[in-house]
């Protein structure tokens, strides 16, 4: 009954100094929009590199020499090699490739279209489905055989072709210089995030069995490889670099090994660090903006001197005024906070819509962030609403 | 504190209908470098009904006297018994529950509550007596019309005249229906027609059974009351009834 009161007496007062209840609530204005932002944008951003990691492969990983000064041919892998890691680890290593990919030239006709080849295991398609629209993926008799089929995506395969269906047709190829004749067997589907044309270019990737791209004898750089998921990764990891090493006469530490998983924590990793920082920055922000609310309140106090001492003489106790004005300053407070909270989802929606990422905002945070700011105005009302409560209804009385 | 009819000790006749009982009550402030001694050795019995003029010249007390007597201050010697309550060893708390249920206060400078209506002026000694919305706002409108004020309700303390300050002061006053209505120079702002009408208010109360005490400077406003006491330099120095008075030294 009594809190109805203290919440219309606390609206009361915010409402006749407008301009001073605003400048009050700047400071956790300020700072709750910048962490809802913050927040948010770091949310958005988890969200779009798992995206993009599960684009490349979450449990993609590749190995290779790192650059060190005594280069050798050995450092380079061949297919035996690579035949021979993959019989190394028959349950841990999924699929395994070369990591290779040319650019190519695709004629028909008139038309020509620069492609990115990228060379795949026979069972690519376990460890990184496709949507397929036509036909099928490259498979383990393609590998065998090295055949030149070719999976185009589907705005190449239209670009070309006119239509999507393009099974069964056949393309001139240019790969670095030498022309050849492809086959399509199949053709792909894949929405563009703003991230691929940001990370990969706008070339269009095409898949060809690795085997059509490096032959017996040719070297490669790196080994590319899908691990098991069932599997004790940092087991594998020390084990697979141990062969590595073994294999071309190299300490442990000279062979690089990335993994999309570590990859991932690091970025994750960064993301935390960050939060961390947010958290900070949100702690000082409401920190400042409540000593500018216990600042004001105590101003208000002083005015109302006279006022309290009337309430006292009519019967206000201690408590009735200490209450009444922590909620008026944890009005002042929540609302700073609300109003800060609705600032942050305002710049993140509209940052979000300027670089087309999907934004996301956790309830939770603005609940928090809410809650947080009447928090703060609580405990910063305490001094000044305990001065008010304490006056002596005379003094107050007889206050000029 | 919960049984109001509790006497501590007092007993007799006469104790049971003294209201207000003062013994050898005195009142120094001390301001540090000099004390001040307002009020000395004070002996003083009103009861229920009466109606009491305060007067004296200024600085002679009588302020201090209203606010000890409203448990707004305590004394620093002597005994202050409200309904045989003695005020002194009371905590602020307690003496808020007392002011809140027993004491109407109307002040010479109205002190209403600023940008609050009227209307919510009056219901803040009932929200502070936890009565329930409905209950108080039909109260203070009831209350409003008896000062007749009824068709300034909404208005705020400043769109008042000081005449009409003073009457929702004494609908204020009157919220909680308290034996008691301590007015301190309540006409010291007002003209001769609005001291007339607020006069004519406490006498009808008196009627009603409030014991009314007012302090005042003026003979006419005196002249309502049925019994003056005189104060100087802290000290009482008459105390008549009626007609008949006599002096107390
Ligand atoms: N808070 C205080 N601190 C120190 N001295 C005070 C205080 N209040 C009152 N006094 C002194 O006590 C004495 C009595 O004051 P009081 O206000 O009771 O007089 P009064 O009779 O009401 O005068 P007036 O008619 O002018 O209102 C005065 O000498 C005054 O200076
Ligand atoms: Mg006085």
């Amino acid at each position: 009954m009594l809190w109805i009161e203290n919440m219309k007496m606390a609206l009361l007062a915010i409402r006749i100094n407008k301009m001073r209840s605003f400048l009050t609530m700047l400071g956790i204005i300020i700072g709750i929009s910048a962490v809802i932002s913050i927040v948010s944008i770091g949310d958005s951003m988890r969200g779009v590199i798992a995206d993009q990691f599960k684009n490349i492969g979450v449990n993609r990983a590749m190995i290779y020499v790192s650059f060190v000064d005594d280069r050798r041919e050995s450092d380079l892998f061949t297919l035996d090699e690579l035949e021979k890691v993959k019989d190394a680890f028959p349950k841990e290593i999924v699929a395994i490739d070369p990591s290779s990919s040319e650019d190519a030239e695709l004629t028909r006709g008139r038309k020509t279209i620069q492609v990115a080849l990228e060379g795949v295991p026979g069972n690519y398609s376990d460890v990184q489905p496709l949507d397929m629209v036509d036909g099928r993926m490259i498979n383990a008799g393609d590998l065998a055989a090295g055949r030149n089929y070719v999976v185009l995506k589907k705005e190449t395969a239209i670009e070309l072709f006119g239509k999507a269906q393009a099974s069964g047709e056949t393309i001139r190829a240019e790969v670095s210089g030498e022309p050849s004749e492809l086959t399509v067997v199949g053709v792909y589907e894949k929405e563009a995030t703003p991230m691929d044309a940001l990370f990969m270019g706008s070339t269009p990737v095409a898949y060809v069995p690795y085997t059509s791209l490096v032959s017996t004898g040719d070297y490669f750089f790196a080994l590319n490889f899908y691990i098991a998921e069932d599997i004790d990764y940092n087991v594998f990891k020390s084990q697979v670099v141990g062969l590595i090493s073994r294999m071309k006469n190299r300490t442990a530490d000279q062979i690089s090994y990335n993994s999309a998983q570590e990859e991932m924590s690091m970025a994750d990793n960064i993301m935390q660090g960050m939060s961390l920082a947010v958290g900070a920055i949100a702690a000082i922000s409401l920190l400042v903006g409540g000593i500018g609310i216990m600042n004001i309140m105590l101003v208000s106090v002083t005015e109302r001197t006279r006022e309290i001492g009337i309430r006292k003489a009519l019967g206000a106790r201690t408590r009735d005024i200490l209450i009444q004005f922590l909620t008026e300053s944890a009005l002042l407070s929540a609302a700073g906070g609300l109003i800060g909270t609705l600032l942050g989802i305002g710049f993140v929606m509209i940052g979000g819509a300027v670089a087309k990422i999907d934004v996301v905002i956790d309830p939770m945070v603005v609940l928090i962030a809410v809650a947080f700011s009447a928090m703060v105005g609580v405990l910063f009302g305490i001094l000044p609403a305990s001065k008010a409560a304490k006056a002596d209804p005379i003094d107050a009385l007889r206050y000029e | 504190m919960n049984d109001w009819t509790d006497t501590e000790g007092r007993n007799g006749q006469e104790d049971r209908q003294a209201l207000i009982r003062i013994e050898n009550m005195g009142k120094t402030y001390d301001t540090g470098a000099v004390q001040v001694a307002a009020l000395k050795e004070v002996d003083l019995i009103i009861r229920q009904g009466e109606f009491v003029a305060v007067m004296g010249q200024s600085g002679s007390g009588k302020s201090t006297l209203m606010n000890i007597l409203g448990c707004l201050d305590r004394p620093t010697s002597g005994k202050y018994y409200l309904e045989g309550i003695d005020i002194g060893s009371r905590s602020s708390d307690e003496l808020s529950l007392i002011r809140n249920k027993k004491i109407g206060f109307v002040f010479q400078s109205f002190n209403l509550i600023p940008r609050t209506s009227a209307l919510k002026n009056v219901e803040l000694p009932m929200t502070y007596a936890r009565i329930p919305f409905h209950e108080r706002h039909r109260r203070a409108m009831e209350l409003l019309q008896k000062v007749d004020l009824g068709d300034r309700m909404e208005h705020m303390p400043n769109e008042l005249s000081g005449g009409q300050k003073q009457r929702v002061a004494v609908a204020r006053a009157l919220a909680n229906d308290p034996p008691i209505l301590l007015a301190d120079e309540p006409t010291g702002n007002l003209d001769s027609t609005s001291s007339g009408e607020i006069m004519r208010l406490f006498t009808a109360l008196n009627a009603e059974g409030v014991t009314v005490i007012v302090v005042t400077h003026e003979n006419e406003i005196a002249a309502f009351a049925r019994r003056v006491i005189r104060f100087r330099d802290g000290k009482m120095i008459s105390d008549e009834t009626g007609g008949g008075h006599y002096a107390v030294d």
